[in-house]
């Protein structure tokens, strides 16, 4: 599975929209990065993080917006990614937002 | 021709001997790599060994032949179910699960239930080589990743979609509603349409407007319509004038 810890943190996430279009072939990786991302584990980490997922018919790629709680956004257009790669971009930009609180917090 | 040097000239200790044989032969051995005639040289390089090529690894290449795997009993009962599934059911949805616990899971097919709509599990594989044959084959990209089929006898969309909006972790992808397969979109469009007795009732209305506003007009005193005669000619008349004046104008 993911690389360091089997959770993501979604402590600095606010929100995470997924988009694609169920009848196009290149959804897989969305679709499991979908599932990853929704599991019980990473959606106790935050209550507040909602996920959606918008499922339309017009050919268009398929695309996952993180938007952060201090207003970064992390756009990545699944169509040739794996959903590895997706969800370890997705883990390295959440640990360098939330150690700094974990940090803080230990200090 | 080699000759030795023989230990027996030498007369006393120390002195070199008298006579030393230059003209030896080389050796057919050396230390270096002693240069070939050339045509030992040809002769050679055609007759170079050639290893024979290792055979590839049994799995490397794809068989010529197509084998055809036996599908296992399970999945052939588990394609029987589906067929009747197909068969019974007017109203097959489509949905992604993300990993939704058992409680939601329980409290989903129970609010379901309610609407006698059922939810079923089945495996990918079997789904996919179902569909192949069938004629639902364009349902097949959809069958990827965690998926649940919800099915019922009638085509009952808009619980459906009230009830599927409650939970976070189902995402409808697209269905096939008599027959017809349709995406998000058309179901929500499905859904909106009025009921099938509405629409005919409509439809009727909408033909025979027409024909039931002369039934009216007919059923009138005859003067009415006289009168109303009269005006129509007055008001072609008037136009086909104004139409001369325009053409004589331009």
């Amino acid at each position: 599975m993911a690389a360091s810890r089997s959770t993501v943190v979604l402590k600095a996430v606010k929100k995470i929209a997924v988009q694609f279009c169920p009848f196009e072939s290149n959804i897989r990786s969305t679709r499991e990065f979908l599932a990853m991302v929704s599991s019980e584990r990473v959606r106790a980490t935050n209550l507040n993080c909602e996920v959606t997922a918008v499922t339309k018919h017009d050919k268009s790629e398929p695309v996952v917006d993180v938007m952060y709680v201090d207003g970064e956004r992390l756009v990545m257009k699944g169509a040739k990614l794996t959903s590895q790669e997706m969800f370890s971009a997705f883990q390295s930009r959440c640990i360098a937002k939330d150690p700094q609180a974990k940090v803080a917090g230990k200090k | 021709m080699a000759a030795t040097l023989c230990t027996k000239i030498i007369p006393k200790q120390g002195w070199l001997p008298l006579t030393q044989i230059v003209r030896h032969g080389s050796k057919a051995v050396t230390r270096h790599k002693r240069p070939m005639h050339f045509l030992k040289q040809k002769l050679m390089a055609v007759t170079e060994y050639i290893p024979p090529k290792p055979a590839a690894a049994p799995g490397a290449y794809p068989s010529e032949t197509i084998q055809v795997k036996e599908e296992s009993g399970l999945a052939l009962l588990k394609k029987k179910q589906l067929k009747e599934v197909f068969q019974t059911n007017k109203m097959i949805v489509v949905a992604q699960n993300s990993a939704s616990s058992v409680e939601d899971m329980l409290l989903l097919k129970h609010r379901l239930y309610k609407h006698n709509i059922s939810v079923k599990f089945f495996p990918n594989e079997v789904v996919r080589s179902f569909l192949s044959d069938s004629i639902y084959y364009n349902l097949t990209p959809l069958f990827i990743g965690p998926t649940v089929l919800l099915v019922s006898k009638e085509p009952k969309v808009k619980e459906l979609l009230k009830t599927v909006r409650a939970s976070q972790q189902i995402t409808l992808l697209g269905g096939c509603v008599e027959n017809s397969i349709l995406s998000t979109q058309g179901l929500l469009n499905y859904s909106k349409l009025p009921s099938l007795t509405v629409v005919q009732g409509e439809l009727v209305s909408g033909l025979t407007m027409l024909t039931s506003q002369t039934s009216a007009l007919l059923q009138r005193h005859p003067t009415h319509l006289s009168a109303l005669l009269t005006q129509y000619i007055k008001q072609q008349s008037g136009e086909t004038e104004a139409a001369s004046k325009s053409a004589e104008s331009s």
